[in-house]
């Protein structure tokens, strides 16, 4: 088998348990949504995605008391994704928009920008109330 | 010639072997794809899934290229699927002699095996497109190329049979019913063991899968022969290929496996029909997983003309040396009565 | 069937722009006698995203996350380009500990390009085994780079002035873990890709670019080193870090003890530049000084002395590819006057014509892949009027180029 040197490896490996993560659960469930509801009232199980690590960088998050409504945050932001409202001097994030690059909590100078853990964002549509941070 | 009963008695069994085939067929493909997944640490496809994509299949919109010859490209499926299931009516499955095998043997089995590669290649320039053509050439060229080691095969053990003094040594039914291994010595075992290998060679390449599936090689013709296939005709190649792929294991067990579990164990009459039926199952998943699942995922797909001097050059010898021990084994019968 | 029939009569194969063997679109047109490529040319140009146009408008700050997004898998080699032309427009001195930073980052990254590459390589063969394999091990990088930079792909870790973040203690088991886990594993790998007679049948001797035409295509990195060229700018021109480590070019023949130049050296370089970036990140982590990582940690300070400068840079790299080339122009606005990229996918476009010259249909997929093009890196021109696209011929494309290389001096 030195020729072949793949073979002993998948043998090995037939044997084994497999690499991946089985996340949300081991084959497509024919509808995702029925299957979150089952999880929801504890039918089925749901295999938890990879953690993430500790600076990772998700879904931003937008404290609006602290806020003074500089506008630094949006002269940085590379996609446009963030608004400045003149009438309340607040700001609102397009996380539609967002590229998740932290540059505008880096600049923040209150520190009332983060970015938590959150990445499961997908959705049909795109301007959900949950892609929206004011 | 034939009587109204065994008229009605073949088709039946057709029947019933057609449904048996497309099923078993699709069992494998998808036996095929868990094996292969887990090989390469991933889990892989349910075993059903060829079933929920031939169910897919069906829905698709059949389309058909404007520049395709419209009754080739739509005969090639159905021939190539009802070829293969023909095949199957020659074959013994588990202890259940063949409907047909009174009426064709091993040599006929050869030239019917050729009919679905045809059809691919009659579909494949039907298509009317490049890649197509090319596949289809790739796919004669490959057809070339591995009947000349299978006729070693067949010839040579059915040759060996003969030696032997058994009669009819080319119909599957002799050839199940004396083993190969009981007949021939210690030097006839060893050139078993070589047309075994030759045999194990073969069958990928009967199947177009890799290291010899240079007439669809996804990454360079896209598809190939398959690339303008698509719904209704894509599903029956599939199909198809499900069935070749219980053929030609069922072809590798019958000449070198025959073994029934009834004919080791005793067993009630009712009982050793199905357990016969689950063990050649067994054998038919073991032959496809040594020479279609484990070559597949273990190698790379070879060029067109590597294809043809492997099979001419390195399979043909190994066959002719075979060949070569069986006729020194039947030569030397002391050697015969010794094993 | 006439094509099939018509064996002396040449008959043309498109291929792209897109087909499963190309993984970005550009489109070739083969000429074939039979099996055999008589003659090959091709189209690159079908990715146009244009970023620069993009990047005109924004500020430095800004654009750092644009460059990072030129490529999904030399992320931080365009950053790192564009981020030392502008330091030498605005004179910015980068801090010691950044650059060593820079540099470990883009050795992680030279480790799961060239991995990637090498199961992207497998899966051309018909190999896939091996590109699950490989990509399995590739994981480990992308594990440790998540976890340094905080993403798995776009980074963001490198900014005009320095680095975004740290390497804190906690973090140098976590690299080094993957460094042993990469050495214990590389000896693997080339056993399972070198000593492979299925592999070795398919690339000993195919796509051959030799010695002479790899110095006159002007090829880059290690398609360049492949062939025996002896260019890596991480030693001919020590940038950054680089000036303190040893880094030494790897050619084929340290490992075979020949150059041939075909397809099988393009993956003995590349393997063997894993181990050595292993060996890069572990002479990072010993040498790497405490201090600052970055020249102003105040971002709108920074934005203010992007905004004072003038002049013009060029910030050069080696990318996984090769060299990755950054032109910045800056006349004291907000956004740079112009920017312009060169990717090292962009230099070795031109060596696949005389690579598949002669090859056959089988081979095209390996060769195409072997000088791991980036074509989103490389395409980058887009004109868009209003509503209107237009497609530029030659002669328009040349016109253009005139006038902006005269409104450049004036």
């Amino acid at each position: 088998m030195s020729s072949l040197p793949m073979i002993p490896e998948l043998l090995r490996q037939l044997m084994r348990k497999p690499a991946t993560n089985l996340f949300p659960a081991k084959y497509l469930p024919p509808s995702v949504t029925e299957f979150l509801q089952s999880v929801a009232s504890g039918k089925a199980h749901l295999t938890p995605p990879v953690e993430t690590p500790p600076r990772f960088r998700g879904k931003i998050e937008y404290q609006r008391d602290g806020c003074i409504g500089c506008g630094l945050c949006v002269k940085v932001c590379p996609s446009h994704a963030i608004e400045l409202l003149p009438e309340t001097k607040r700001i609102r994030i397009w996380v539609d928009q967002c590229i998740f690059c932290s540059q505008c909590t880096d600049i923040c100078p209150k520190g009332g920008l983060h970015m938590t853990d959150a990445f499961l964002l997908a959705t049909e549509d795109r301007y959900e109330e949950n892609l929206i941070v004011e | 010639m034939i009587g109204s009963w065994e008229l009605a008695f073949i088709v039946l069994s057709a029947i019933i072997v057609t449904i048996y085939g497309i099923v078993v067929g699709l069992f494998l493909l998808g036996v095929d794809r868990k094996l292969a997944a887990h090989m390469q640490a991933r889990v892989g496809p349910p075993i059903r899934q060829p079933f929920i994509d031939f169910r897919k299949l069906l829905i698709k919109e059949n389309v058909i290229p404007e520049n395709a010859i419209p009754w080739i490209f739509n005969l090639a499926p159905v021939m190539s699927l009802a070829s293969s299931i023909v095949i199957l009516l020659y074959l013994p499955i588990g202890s259940i002699y063949p409907p047909l095998g009174a009426y064709g043997d091993l040599i006929l089995v050869m030239y019917l095996l050729t009919i679905p590669a045809l059809c691919m290649v009659a579909g494949g320039f039907a298509s009317g497109s490049p890649y197509a053509s090319v596949g289809a050439q790739r796919e004669m060229v490959t057809m070339i190329a591995y009947e000349f080691p299978l006729a070693i095969v067949v010839v040579a053990v059915a040759w060996r049979l003969a030696a032997a003094g058994i009669q009819d040594p080319f119909t599957l039914g002799s050839i199940a019913a004396y083993p190969l291994w009981s007949v021939a010595g210690p030097l006839g075992i060893i050139g078993g063991l070589l047309l075994l290998l030759v045999m194990a060679a073969v069958t990928p390449a009967e199947l177009s899968r890799i290291p010899f599936d240079t007439q669809e090689a996804e990454t360079e013709l896209a598809g190939g022969l398959l690339v303008e296939y698509s719904g209704k005709n894509l599903a029956m190649f599939y199909l198809s290929q499900g069935v070749k792929t219980l053929v030609m294991a069922a072809i590798a067990v019958a000449v070198f496996i025959p073994w029934n579990l009834s004919s080791i164990v005793t067993l009630p009459e009712g009982v050793a029909l199905v357990a016969d039926l689950l063990f050649f199952l067994g054998k038919v998943i073991l032959v496809m997983f040594f020479s279609v699942s484990l070559v597949r995922v273990a190698m790379a797909r070879f060029q067109i003309n590597r294809v043809v001097s492997v099979f001419w050059m390195y399979l043909g010898l190994i066959g002719l040396v075979g060949l070569l021990l069986l006729m020194a084994d039947a030569a030397l019968p002391a050697a015969g009565v010794l094993a | 069937m006439s094509e099939g029939s018509g064996r002396k009569a040449p008959y043309i194969i498109p291929i792209g722009p897109t087909h499963p063997a190309l993984k970005e679109p550009v489109m070739f047109t083969f000429e074939m006698e039979g099996e055999m490529i008589k003659e090959v040319d091709f189209a690159p140009g079908q990715a146009h995203r244009g970023i620069e146009w993009m990047g005109m408008r924004r500020n430095p700050v800004q654009i750092v996350h644009l460059t990072d997004r030129i490529c999904g898998i030399c992320g931080v080699s365009h950053t790192f380009a564009f981020a030392r032309a502008v330091e030498q427009i605005a004179e910015i001195e980068v801090p010691e500990r950044a650059d060593y930073i820079r540099a470990l980052i883009a050795e992680f990254e030279r480790i799961q390009s060239h991995l990637l590459w090498a199961g992207v390589a497998a899966h051309e063969l018909g190999f896939d085994s091996l590109l699950h394999l490989t990509w399995r091990v590739r994981e480990q990088s992308m594990d440790v780079i998540e976890n340094l930079t905080g993403n798995r792909v776009n980074y963001g870790i490198i900014q005009v002035g320095g680095v975004r973040r740290d390497i804190v203690p906690e973090q140098h088991q976590v690299i080094e873990d993957c460094l042993n886990a990469y050495e214990g594993v590389i000896s693997k790998l080339l056993e399972l890709f070198l000593d492979d007679r299925s592999i070795a049948l398919r690339c000993r001797d195919v796509g051959v670019l030799s010695h002479r035409e790899a110095l006159e295509l002007c090829t880059v990195g290690p398609t360049a080193r492949a062939s025996g060229v002896n260019v890596d700018l991480r030693q001919d021109y020590p940038y950054s870090a680089y000036g303190d480590l040893d880094v030494r070019t790897i050619l084929p023949d340290q490992y075979a003890g020949e150059t041939r130049g075909d397809v099988y050296d393009r993956i003995v370089v590349r393997l063997l530049e894993v181990g050595q970036s292993c060996g890069i990140i572990r002479q990072c982590l010993d040498a790497m000084p405490a201090g600052e990582v970055t020249a102003e940690p105040k971002i709108a300070k920074l934005l203010a002395i992007c905004k004072k400068a003038s002049g013009e840079a060029i910030g050069r790299v080696e990318a996984p590819r090769g060299e990755c080339f950054h032109y910045v122009r800056m006349e004291a606005q907000e956004a740079p006057h112009s920017w312009k990229v060169k990717a090292s996918s962009y230099s070795n476009l031109m060596s696949w014509i005389p690579m598949l010259r002669g090859e056959q249909i089988a081979d095209i997929p390996i060769i195409v892949a072997s000088i791991d093009p980036c074509l989103s890196c490389t395409d980058r021109v887009a004109v868009i009027r209003g509503q209107r696209r237009d497609i530029l011929s030659k002669e328009e494309l040349h016109r253009l180029s005139v006038e902006a290389t005269r409104r450049l001096q004036v």
